[in-house]
């Protein structure tokens, strides 16, 4: 704004009574960005900008930095990238904020005499490492040590650990946190199309006439995904099937608040009644699917009166959605967590694709069986983290398989294991069991996120020696650990992330990590170095070396890689979706789905309709506990055991600072609880104290705990899926009671 | 928890020892890449620095004309695309520049619930400054600091002109102005108005995934019509007392018993410690001002006239500490001469002017009271003594006047506010007892002093034991008026008073215990006890009943302390439906 200056003693006193502007004002001036952007803060003005994916969720937006002599003063979501179009959930916006937290890691700390976390060197608390890890194999045989890795590192990370570990140091067991939230989809996946693939791309949320969301809270958990879902121009049906009313629900065409776990049956219960309507696609059933004879079998017992005494829905609620689904003409359905922790996760996850194979909803636009997946890397360790599958998606078992991962990266093959290893609650069970004696926790918080804390926390403090690798020394795991290794995390290094839809994207090094603080490669590199193995590993010279390997290591599988050049390529597509195959390209912002062509990638090109009768809950209500807890995101603001996002200040605005508890308003009725006062929660396994929310949203005989604070898995059961040995951390047995307001 | 070291067997390896020294170059070398940051030279520039921003993907969310005469821009939200994510929050948050260390925000989400067990309804509600018809922010500031543009309607604050006294906080129907500790000023939403100027979305137009958020512009004629319902929002203060402009809009019906999710919360109030000081001490000196006043009208003795002088000190130590206290609440204590600027609004203005005029008169009072005791004792040059007399009773008038007004501006400038907690007639009560109460013990404990150094005790105790009476009266009074809002408790509704009631018989029983019972002690036992014996004969001792009336002084002061806490602690604020 241009104002004439005016001066004069006249002009002084008015400026002294009535100050228009000033330093004051001038902290919330805005000023053009440049760019691109728009106003930014003056203040914040950037000298370049520069994308990088979020490292929160398996979404994956871009997000645009905005540096200033290189390093990030601020961000905004990326307008021109095609998974989130110029917006982001909160967590996204905060993504700078917790790097600057004061309970970051800034050199390596090792447990002294006293029983204190101390300060040690680099060099010293690499060779504590060392000797102690390897001390404890010579004592009790290589698997006596094991990791348990995450889905918030990069791909290149994941890789470069996963071969370090079990190539260069002779660990036999090694999971990812991965275990409890994608599991269950991993195997749902590989036994019904042959290969874990999720085939969707998020376009399909615009293309869909019938959007069927099960278990899932998009509009809290995804919200960029429910961005998608509302710029759907098809006026489309949304079918949301979750016990509790929740946002997601609000925002559907119709709501299935069906009894819980009873979904195996409900969709059961349609399959049959789609078959009995007719509402199939015979033609690619006989070309793409097999079974589909037992399938019908299977399901012709459950028909609506059945389904309708399980689920507790009315059978013509039922038969809307038989006749949404069959006369959609793209229907999609999408699962979360609701289906993945589940005790008979994988079997409902195959009755998801069951409904889409026999309709014939895969393949096309806005169709598919499609599973929208947890962490921002998720989808990169279900490929390359070396736990469940050989590097790249092979497979232990498989000769071949070991010969080609040996030959590319150049190691005896008698280094690489026949067997799988053990999963997470193998792994933990091993520990109890004495036979595992050392872990190393890189990135993940087993000590609030595991199922049954109890029991977790005593099988934790069983262990010799636990190194637990982490941004933070404040984690619940990290201050019980050993030896604690200080972590660069988002933003302090470069690497890919894998997103949910199989969108390879990059993350770029814009902040400065404190102190000493390595990038998880630097310290996987310097443990190979320190273990003596460093030459093994000399190829993966950085990130982007490593991202050479891993092209390599996914050629002629389904999801090759060996098309995408580097990292300049996934800088200027905006990201590109596995596979390309080398030779190939891809426009910028292109977004490509799965099986297309109708085939898919078992020998006989088919895919397999499974299914297995469900089985009772494994801790169903009685008497002395007679409330299903149900549990699960509390907010948009909170991630998961919240060492990160509990770091803003305004995220921590966003939720609720105290553990609280929904309860149904009959319930409370009948407990005589008042709204916001504090009850016992309580388990046959732990209680612990939350705050009330009485609210319709639970159903009565239901409550709900989200899973962010600490206390959550006091509660839960150690129920697992049989295939995908996930844990069921959404149904177990609990009991309230009223504490005395003042006593 | 104490975790035992590890294995003791197995040692830790000295930093001197050659192995651990050959990893030295190793680590130097990452620790070194580590700090190089390499976003932008490895990476191709997408963006010039000269690159416009597109602006298509809002382009019908934000109108293509500024408005006309009797319009004004006002945020639109639809509900029905509301889904709780609050990435408006922070989005205004980083796009704006707000203060991270504080947390500031501009934009809240809340969560309205209701229905029944089979047709459960939940709404997540976004909401900022809904820049009103008729700003109460504005409208209390003593500054001016609030300017409502006269072509836009957006209401923006003037933050170099703010002086930090925080009432806008309190007259703001809907939390929105913020204050800084660390600036010592307040800011709030300013609509992005410069964006808007510029073609560009408000951030959080900007930044809703779901394009929840619009900028609409809106007649103001219809706009106070629609005001006229309480049907802005469900669980929202009324539109009535502000006319905001934001409009909800929404194709569902909500269900009747639709409430917001921090309805049952009952939230204490901020506790404004110097206002605490400010008030009681302000009202103890304009009561000792008037109580000696009107006893030198009402009383004949010698003692009163030359007690006097004593009063009127000690009246005047008191006003001008409490003025001196009320500072200690700005923010910017030393822009508070800017208050003279905000007379034809704010009641905050009317009570510096009027307390100023009081604390002017009472120093001109005090010393023309000072110059005739001395006078009288040792004959001074000057002034006429009739003259005097005459100057006296007038400045008498002008002390007992301004104070009472100065009493009155603090009714209203709570009274505006809305709270019911705080009504005129309530505030007004309360506020003029507490001048009465401390206004008797003050003078009581003065005039008893100054008796016996003056060796007048038996005259001070005819007058006394009336006081005394009075004092137990006006205690006993004060107490039945703030214990009436009990009586609340038994409301239907969960009403403001309600709350408060719920507040002081919960959280705060134990702070009104301790007021009641010192109240009864300083305020009613000790001044019935003095009176009977002052009544019967004077078997009690002068230096006794000094003793007795400073306790019941103390005592009442502190009483009334705690109560002024109360009055704010006890405070149910209205807000905009809050979440969980």
């Amino acid at each position: 704004m241009n104002r004439p200056v005016k001066t004069g003693p006249a002009e002084l006193a008015r400026q002294i009574l009535h100050q228009s502007d000033g330093p004051l004002t001038r902290q919330l001036v805005r000023t053009p960005g440049g760019f691109g952007l728009g106003q930014v803060p003056e203040r914040l003005a950037p000298d370049a900008t520069t994308t990088a994916v979020c490292g929160f969720c398996s979404t994956g937006c871009g997000l645009e930095v905005h540096l200033k002599g290189g390093a990030a003063i601020n961000l905004s979501p990326a307008r021109d990238y095609p998974v989130n179009i110029g917006m982001a959930c909160p967590k996204g916006w905060e993504a700078l904020a917790p790097l600057r937290a004061k309970d970051r890691g800034t050199v390596p700390l090792l447990r002294n005499a006293h029983g204190e976390l101390a300060p040690v060197s680099w060099p010293v608390a690499l060779d504590t490492f060392t000797q102690r890890m390897k001390a404890i194999q010579k004592k009790h045989g290589p698997a006596s040590v094991a990791f348990l890795s995450t889905g918030q590192i990069p791909t290149e990370e994941m890789a470069l650990l996963g071969a370090l570990t079990k190539f260069g140091m002779g660990m036999v067991h090694g999971d990812g946190n991965t275990r409890q939230c994608m599991a269950t989809a991993v195997v749902a996946y590989k036994q019904a199309f042959g290969f874990d693939a999720p085939p969707y791309s998020y376009r399909d949320f615009e293309e869909s006439d019938v959007l069927v969301f099960v278990g899932a809270n998009p509009c809290i958990a995804h919200p960029i995904l429910w961005e998608r879902v509302c710029k759907n121009s098809h006026s489309p049906e949304i079918i949301v099937v979750d016990p509790r009313r929740t946002e997601t629900a609000m925002a559907a065409t119709q709501h299935l608040a069906l009894a819980p776990k009873s979904d195996l049956a409900l969709f059961y219960g349609i399959a049959k009644c789609l078959i009995e309507r007719g509402y199939l696609d015979q033609e690619f059933i006989a070309r793409s699917v097999s079974g589909f004879e037992a399938f019908a079998a299977h399901v012709a017992d459950y028909d609506l009166a059945a389904t309708s005494e399980a689920t507790g829905l009315a059978p013509d609620v039922i038969e809307r959605v038989v006749d949404t689904i069959g006369r959609g003409k793209r229907v999609s359905f999408w699962w979360t967590m609701g289906v993945n922790q589940s005790h008979e996760g994988v079997r409902l996850a195959q009755a998801l694709i069951n409904l889409a194979l026999i309709t014939g909803n895969i393949g096309r636009p806005g169709t598919g069986a499609n599973s929208i997946t947890g962490q921002c890397n998720a989808m990169g360790s279900r490929l390359f983290s070396n736990t469940t599958n050989l590097l790249g998606g092979h497979d232990f078992g498989n000769p071949d398989h070991r010969a080609k991962i040996a030959n590319i990266l150049q190691i005896d093959e008698s280094l690489i294991q026949q067997e799988d290893g053990l999963d997470y609650d193998q792994i933990m069970e091993r520990i109890m069991a004495g036979k595992i004696k050392a872990l190393w926790v890189v990135a993940t918080n087993p000590a609030h996120s595991w199922i049954n804390q109890a029991d977790a926390q005593d099988i934790l403090s069983r262990l010799e020696f636990l190194v637990v690798q982490d941004m933070y020394t404040s984690t619940e795991t990290a201050t019980r650990a050993h030896l604690y290794l200080p972590a660069a995390g988002w933003g302090e290094k470069e690497g890919t992330f894998i997103n949910s839809e199989r969108r390879i994207s990059l993350l770029k090094k814009v902040a400065r990590a404190p102190g000493e603080a390595l990038a998880d490669f630097y310290i996987f590199k310097l443990i190979a170095d320190a273990w003596g193995c460093g030459d093994m590993f000399r190829g993966w010279s950085s990130p982007e070396a490593a991202f050479e390997i891993m092209r390599e290591l996914s050629r002629g599988q389904p999801c090759d890689i060996t098309g995408i050049t580097g990292y300049d390529m996934l800088d200027d597509r905006r990201g590109v979706q596995w596979p390309l195959k080398e030779g190939e390209d891809v426009e910028v912002k292109s977004e490509r789905r799965l099986f297309e062509d109708g085939h898919f990638f078992h020998s006989d090109g088919r895919a397999r309709l499974l299914f297995e009768a469900p089985r009772a809950v494994p801790e169903p209500t009685d008497e002395k506990y007679p409330f299903v807890l149900l549990s699960g995101r509390g907010s948009s603001s909170q991630w998961h055991t919240q060492t990160r996002t509990g770091k803003s200040a305004v995220l921590r605005k966003l939720y609720p600072s105290e553990p609280y508890v929904e309860v149904s308003p009959v319930d409370a009725s009948k407990l005589e609880l008042q709204p916001n006062e504090w009850v016992t929660v309580e388990s046959r396994r732990g209680k612990y104290r939350a705050r009330v929310h009485v609210t319709h949203v639970v159903r009565p005989g239901q409550v709900f705990v989200p899973m962010h604070y600490p206390t959550a898995n006091l509660l839960t059961l150690a129920a697992f899926d049989p295939y995908s040995r996930q844990p069921s951390y959404k149904h177990c047995a609990v009991r309230l009671e009223k504490i005395d307001a003042f006593g | 928890m104490s975790i035992p070291a590890a294995s003791p067997a197995l040692l830790v390896p000295s930093p001197e020892a050659s192995e651990t020294k050959r990893r030295l170059p190793l680590v130097a070398q990452y620790l070194r890449s580590q700090q190089d940051l390499t976003a932008v030279e490895r990476f191709a520039r997408r963006h010039s620095a000269e690159e416009l921003p597109n602006h298509q993907h809002y382009k019908e969310l934000i109108p293509l004309t500024r408005p006309r005469t009797g319009e004004q821009y006002a945020f639109q939200v639809d509900l029905d695309a509301c889904t709780g994510c609050k990435a408006c929050v922070s989005a205004c948050h980083h796009l704006n520049g707000l203060d991270e260390a504080e947390a500031e925000t501009w934009r809240s989400v809340g969560l309205l619930h209701g229905g029944t067990p089979a047709v459960p309804v939940q709404q997540t509600v976004t909401t900022a400054c809904h820049h009103c018809l008729d700003p109460a922010c504005m409208k209390g500031c003593p500054v001016n600091a609030y300017e409502k543009s006269a072509e836009t309607g957006i209401v923006r604050h003037l933050d170099d002109q703010c002086i930090g006294c925080q009432y806008c906080t309190l007259t703001c129907p809907y939390e929105v102005p913020q204050y800084s500790k660390s600036r010592g000023i307040v800011r709030k939403c300013d609509m992005c108005g410069d964006r808007l100027a510029n073609g560009e979305a408000p951030a959080c137009v900007q930044a809703c995934p779901n394009e929840a958020i619009s900028i609409r512009i809106v007649d103001v004629a219809r706009a106070l019509e629609e005001a006229q319902v309480d049907a802005f929002l469900p669980g929202a203060p009324s539109p009535g007392i502000t006319v905001p402009t934001t409009s909800y809009v929404t194709e569902r019906v909500f269900p009747r018993n639709m409430l917001p999710a921090d309805f049952y919360t009952v939230r204490q109030g901020h506790q404004h410690f110097p206002l605490v000081i400010m008030l009681v001490l302000t009202q103890l000196s304009v009561g000792a001002f008037v109580v000696d006043f009107a006893l030198e009208r009402l009383s004949s003795g010698a003692w009163v006239t030359e007690s006097r002088p004593y009063h009127a000190l000690v009246g005047l130590a008191m006003g001008l500490l409490a003025l001196g206290a009320s500072t200690l609440h700005l923010g910017r204590p030393h822009l508070a001469f800017r208050a003279v600027v905000g007379l034809r609004t704010s009641w905050l203005s009317r009570e510096i002017l009027a307390f100023g005029a009081f604390a002017g008169s009472a120093v001109l009072y005090t010393l023309l009271c000072w110059y005739t005791s001395v006078d009288r004792q040792i004959g001074l040059p000057g002034v006429d003594a009739a003259v005097r007399g005459k100057l006296v009773n007038a400045l008498g008038w002008a002390v007992a006047t301004s104070g009472l007004g100065g009493i009155l501006c603090s009714v209203m400038l709570y009274a505006v506010t809305g709270r019911r907690w705080w009504s005129a007639g309530r505030t007004m009560v309360r506020f003029g007892l507490t001048a009465l109460v401390l206004g008797l013990a003050t003078t009581l404990v003065t005039s008893c002093v100054v008796a016996v150094a003056l060796n007048r005790f038996e005259e001070f105790s005819w007058a006394g034991v009336k006081l005394c009476w009075a004092l137990a009266a006006a205690t006993v009074t004060k107490l039945l008026v703030d214990g009436s809002v009990m009586a609340n408790l038994y409301d239907k509704q969960l009403t403001e008073l309600k709350r408060t009631a719920m507040l002081v018989r919960g959280e705060l029983k134990k702070v009104a215990a301790l007021r009641v019972g010192v109240a009864l002690v300083a305020g009613v036992l000790l001044p019935l006890v003095l009176a009977e014996q002052l009544r019967g004969t004077s078997a009690v001792g002068s230096v006794v009943t000094v003793v007795v009336l400073s306790a019941s002084f103390l005592g009442l002061l502190l009483g009334e302390m705690i109560e002024r806490a109360l009055f704010f602690k006890a405070s149910s604020a209205p807000k905009m439906p809050g979440a969980f």
